[in-house]
């Protein structure tokens, strides 16, 4: 059993193998990467459509959390909270030809998440709620949210990309993040 | 906007998702990183909007992918270890490593030291196996004698001298049973190139060698000599040879004994 596998069976908090990165242990990195790759790379993969540039993302991301990990202050925020912001970011980023801000995501890591997603079944858990809440949703909200979230765009480029009236669009954003936060707390 | 906050509680979770216009979002981002109830407020909107991540189809990344992460890493931490460059300082010796030297130094030292001490070692081993041989010599000498004196059935001829050297004197003391005799001679010194040589004169067949002799040894009565056993001696004679000696009596006669 790899050292990777035995921190995901000992459940070794985040912080705990953050702190054996910093001290340059590459089977703590290897278990972060086993906990949190498969989160990232569907995210990455979904946004870019494309596997190879969701796995140069992914790499990316990991091998930042390497460089960087004595930057993360855990008190302010969650690393996969961080990972799944970042890889939106990035991933927007290569997606509409933007410059992304590399290193300093990492000292911008204010990212709370409400719930942990620290072993599989929290994920699972997880990932089964958040299906729920946006296939509760009307599909105007949720194609609105997903435009917003996985393509990036803004409420006048979905409102253009829709075809649909700004302040309708804002209306259905506005609407489905409610029933986000309402479904979360 | 509310408050001097330039954005509305309900509205950080729309400034998460980025669909707030561009030329919005700089002076909100610039009021929140100076603003720590905005800034918390806006992370934790940021947490639920991160979740939509998991609306996305499961999907994980090729084993390679974390293979190539590791790998990378992996030179990252060699290539941090093994170069020195100018400016930097090299990694601390362990402290092991500083003795190697020294060690090795005395080492050498302390391997010449024994090799030198093992050489006189052995020059004193071979001197005391000379002395012990010598002792081992003069102790079989020293016991033959006394066997030979102490034995009943040896016989003393007394040697009287010649006319070719008149007082010369001497003894031999003869066991033929044991084929061994010993003898003292009181003799010059002889010519140049020239030596003593003992003679054993059987009743029949040619003289027998007892041995070549300076005086000095002779005179202390050391000399002691193998002569066949059970030989029937009819007398002894000493005379003047060649230095080594001759196989048969070729020179004057200077001492003669009648058995």
């Amino acid at each position: 059993m790899s050292r990777a596998q035995r921190a995901e069976q000992q459940n070794d908090s985040d912080w705990s193998l953050l702190e054996r990165v910093v001290q340059k242990d590459e089977s703590a990195l290897a278990a972060l990467y086993d906990r949190y790759s498969g989160l990232v790379f569907a995210e990455a993969s979904r946004i870019l459509r494309d596997s190879g540039a969701a796995e140069e993302v992914l790499q990316d991301l990991f091998y930042q959390v390497w460089r960087t990990a004595e930057k993360f202050d855990p008190a302010r925020g969650s690393l996969p909270g961080w990972l799944l912001v970042a890889a939106r970011n990035r991933s927007i980023s290569r997606l509409r030809r933007r410059s992304s801000r590399g290193d300093e995501e990492l000292t911008e890591n204010s990212v709370v998440l409400p719930c942990s997603l620290e072993t599989t079944a929290a994920q699972n858990q997880l990932l089964g709620r958040v299906k729920t809440i946006l296939s509760g949703m009307p599909d105007g909200q949720r194609e609105a949210i997903e435009l917003a979230y996985f393509e990036g765009m803004t409420h006048s480029e979905i409102a253009e990309h829709l075809a649909t009236p700004l302040g309708t669009v804002k209306t259905r954003i506005r609407s489905a993040v409610e029933i986000l936060k309402q479904a979360l707390a | 906007m509310t408050n001097g906050h330039p954005i509305r509680a309900e509205e950080f979770e729309i400034f998460a998702l980025g669909a707030f216009p561009s030329e919005e979002q700089a002076p909100i981002q610039a009021h929140i990183d100076s603003c720590p109830e905005c800034a918390r407020k806006l992370a934790e909107a940021r947490g639920r909007i991160a979740l939509l991540a998991l609306a996305a189809p499961p999907q994980n990344p090729p084993t390679v992918v974390k293979q190539r992460l590791l790998e990378k890493v992996r030179a990252e931490k060699s290539s941090t270890i093994t170069p020195v460059r100018a400016g930097e300082t090299r990694p601390a010796t362990p402290w092991w490593n500083t003795i190697w030297a020294p060690a090795a130094v005395a080492l050498a030292i302390a391997t010449i030291f024994l090799w030198i001490s093992d050489r006189h070692l052995d020059e004193q081993l071979q001197q005391i196996q000379q002395v012990t041989r010598t002792y081992q010599a003069q102790t079989q000498h020293a016991q033959a004698l006394v066997n030979v004196l102490a034995a009943q059935d040896t016989v003393t001829v007394k040697l009287d001298a010649t006319p070719a050297m008149p007082k010369a004197r001497g003894s031999v003391k003869y066991n033929p049973r044991m084929g061994m005799m010993c003898y003292t001679a009181d003799l010059p010194e002889p010519p140049p190139n020239k030596v003593y040589q003992m003679w054993a004169v059987p009743m029949t067949g040619n003289p027998v060698s007892a041995g070549v002799f300076m005086p000095a040894a002779a005179h202390n009565g050391e000399m002691l000599a193998k002569v066949p056993t059970g030989m029937d001696c009819k007398w002894f004679c000493v005379t003047v040879e060649p230095k080594g000696g001759k196989s048969t009596p070729t020179g004057p006669k200077v001492l003669v004994g009648t058995l």
